[in-house]
């Protein structure tokens, strides 16, 4: 090789790394003020959280190290903790009913039905509704006294006495749980709606030919098909039950006893009502892992790709 | 001017925009002060911060209101950033916890060079302010819970007078309880409950405060009769479930026969029940005159860069003047003998019922219960209330409920 072909060479390998750090350059300024946004407001809080979850601290008092006497405590003397885990995985597992539901409601709405769009358009206007707004309709809704709930029920002469739906240990989760599923069918049904007009009408075609019939075709074209925007639903779902802080908030704040307590809401009341912001870390360490169990167990099952950008 | 002059002079400015108003309200003669879900009364506080600053030349006041639910969160965020507003309108045991915690100024000082201003409130209000021998602070607005009953339904039941006696109480409820209606319902957050417990002679705590003394046999039996009241329907269940809407929505229905609920419920239950007039609604004291107060202080806080003048606005606030027009104008009482004396008079033409109400908030004040001076107070109410619940309820033993309950307690305390 002459010296004036390496030097080419050379000339263009600079060249190329020059411009690859240019480019390296240009993207992290396009994503610095994000990241530092991202590690100001949630990493650096995180840790300090994680910290704060091993120490005994009120804001007026320094704090002191307690190694795990509050995740002692959490896990074995603390029956509230228990309750709102148990409540928040009962909340999680309630996702899946919503999609069903919302399932055959879409199924229902992306068929040749009169009038379609209309009811499209009134079952997804549960979802652009404020949380707070829908936690009030529905505790008018199951008030005791002038609730449409206990007056349906009372005219039917289901029931004599009226019931306390909220203030029922027995009912009031089921009541929050369909509230929190009522608010979200709009969203899951928009999604599996746009997911069921992806689907070529040519498959449909085929296997009725085959002799198919439409059971066997929901079974075997359109469910797996709509696989990744039942994952999405499910993950949206999951994630907007166990935050479900001001639906719970309004309608029952946790009660009756705590009944209707979840993580979220035990947080704040610990941390806010009874200034145990050190306790209320050490829970909100165990609720963010069972979060990123939750999640990486959603996209397991999902095959592994939810989130993923699809390059062309 | 050089660059340092110019870039110093820049942050300066800069700085100071960016801070939040109120925090520069803390700067020299001005006050900050923080009320407790009081916005309706706008005009009035208005009025007289203008009537201070005019006593007070060149002095600023910054008010804020908060809702209840918001205001402790609020004030906690505030101390941790070192920007507590000078004044602060304390509802409840919360002060306790702040100034266990040194977030309060003590202000017997302030008392002890100024005894005619304490001389203005009600002692007993006053003394309920009182933790480790120190003033924290002054009383705003107070109330304290008494006896509401349906006085149609207890001539339909053929009683003639409310109960003086415990056993009354849940014979009168058994009596009255019939189908839809039931005898007898509390309030039960901040300890408003407690009453029941103390006339059967039943404590929450060993005297030096440091101990549980609630988990007795007599404590076991009242709570089972208690729950045996309350399948029965002689209590109303939203008792030990409901908070504030539910049980006064409930009484205002007009089938429940007695209400254990402090003042403020009268104006709540008022608004909701058309059958309430004078003739239909009676008010006493429950059963050995026992009641739970829920009053509101104002305190100040520790860090305020001007405590003098924020006790002068504590004074002004807490004034005969101010009070009697907030007695009038919100019919409530504030624990300075002169403004509810003025209050009362006014309310006793205008409205009678009311007048009563009232009228149960000024006697036995000395036989004043669950307001006991606990730093720990919300931890102590959370660890001893779902236990109890349980019991009444029914959802457990009252003897395994009690000693769950000993078992919680005596962790919170051990803890503090």
């Amino acid at each position: 090789m002459s010296v004036t072909a390496m030097d080419s060479s050379v000339a263009r390998s600079r060249f190329t790394e020059r411009r690859s750090t240019r480019k390296a350059v240009l993207i992290w300024s396009f994503l610095a003020p994000s990241l530092v946004i991202f590690l100001l407001y949630r990493i650096l809080p995180l840790a300090w959280n994680v910290l704060l979850s091993f120490e005994a601290w009120s804001p007026l008092k320094p704090a002191v190290f307690i190694g795990f006497d509050n995740y002692r405590e959490m896990f074995q003397d603390d029956d509230v903790f228990w309750q709102a885990l148990w409540n928040t995985l009962g909340i999680i597992a309630s996702a899946p009913l919503g999609i069903a539901i919302a399932l055959g409601l879409a199924l229902l709405v992306n068929s040749n039905i009169r009038g379609r769009d209309v009811y499209r358009t009134l079952i997804f206007l549960s979802y652009p509704l404020m949380t707070v707004a829908v936690a009030i309709i529905w505790r008018w809704m199951f008030d005791e006294r002038v609730g449409l709930i206990n007056y349906v029920a009372r005219s039917l002469h289901l029931t004599d006495q009226p019931i306390p739906f909220l203030n029922s240990f027995t009912w009031a989760l089921p009541c929050v749980i369909a509230a929190n599923i009522w608010q979200m069918l709009g969203f899951y049904m928009i999604i599996i709606l746009t997911g069921l007009q992806t689907i070529p009408g040519n498959l449909y075609e085929a296997a009725e030919i085959d002799g198919a019939n439409s059971f066997r075709r929901f079974l075997r074209i359109t469910l797996p098909l709509l696989r990744p925007s039942l994952f999405l639903c499910f993950v949206i779902g999951m994630l907007n039950s166990v935050t479900s802080f001001d639906l719970i908030y309004v309608m029952t704040n946790g009660g009756p006893g705590h009944a209707t307590e979840i993580l979220v809401t035990y947080i704040y009341k610990l941390a806010f009502n009874q200034t145990r912001f050190d306790y209320a870390a050490a829970i909100t360490v165990v609720f963010f892992l069972l979060l990123l169990a939750v999640t990486w167990g959603a996209n397991r099952l999902s095959g592994g790709n939810v989130g993923a950008v699809e390059y062309d | 001017m050089d660059r340092r002059t110019v870039l110093k002079t820049g942050l300066t400015v800069a700085g100071t925009l960016a801070m939040p108003a109120y925090l520069r309200a803390q700067s020299n003669k001005k006050l900050s002060i923080l009320t407790w879900n009081i916005a309706d009364q706008e005009a009035l506080f208005k009025e007289e911060f203008e009537e201070f600053k005019k006593a007070n030349p060149g002095v600023e006041i910054e008010w804020l209101d908060k809702k209840g639910p918001d205001l402790p969160a609020f004030y906690q965020t505030q101390l941790v950033a070192g920007t507590a507003p000078d004044v602060i309108d304390i509802q409840g045991a919360l002060w306790v916890e702040w100034a266990a915690n040194g977030a309060l100024l003590d202000l017997t000082p302030y008392f002890q060079n100024d005894p005619a201003f304490v001389k203005l409130f009600n002692p007993d209000y006053m003394s309920s302010f009182v933790y480790e021998k120190k003033n924290y602070l002054v009383p705003f607005y107070v109330a304290k819970t008494l006896l509401y009953y349906n006085k149609t339904m207890f001539k339909e039941a053929g009683l003639a007078a409310p109960p003086r006696t415990f056993d009354e109480l849940l014979s009168f409820s058994q009596t009255m309880s019939n189908g839809e209606k039931t005898g007898f319902l509390t309030l039960n957050f901040d300890w408003l409950y407690w009453p029941l417990m103390k006339m059967n002679g039943i404590e929450l705590l060993t005297p030096d405060n440091k101990k549980p003394a609630f988990n007795t046999p007599a404590a076991a039996a009242l709570l089972d009769r208690l729950a045996k009241s309350t399948a029965a329907g002689a209590i109303n269940k939203i008792a030990w479930t409901g908070r504030w809407v539910e049980p006064n929505g409930a009484f205002a229905s007009g089938t429940v026969g007695m209400l254990q609920a402090h003042s403020a419920s009268y104006f709540f239950v008022k608004g909701q029940g058309r059958w309430i007039n004078p003739d239909t609604l009676g008010a006493t004291q429950a059963p050995g005159d026992w009641s739970t107060p829920t009053n509101h202080g104002f305190g100040i806080s520790k860090s305020s860069k001007n405590p003098e003048l924020a006790f002068a606005l504590v004074k002004h606030m807490t004034s005969v003047k101010l009070a009697t027009r907030l007695a009038q104008i919100r019919r409530v009482l504030t624990a300075n003998t002169e403004a509810d004396k003025a209050g009362l008079e006014s309310v006793k033409s205008d409205d009678p019922l009311a007048y009563a109400v009232l009228q149960t908030q000024l006697e036995h004040t000395d036989k004043m219960t669950g307001n006991w001076p606990l730093a720990n107070d919300a931890q102590i109410k959370e660890a001893f209330w779902p236990e109890f619940q349980n019991a009444v309820l029914g959802r457990k033993e009252a003897k395994t409920a009690l000693a769950d309950a000993e078992r919680a307690v005596t962790r919170v305390l051990r803890r503090s």
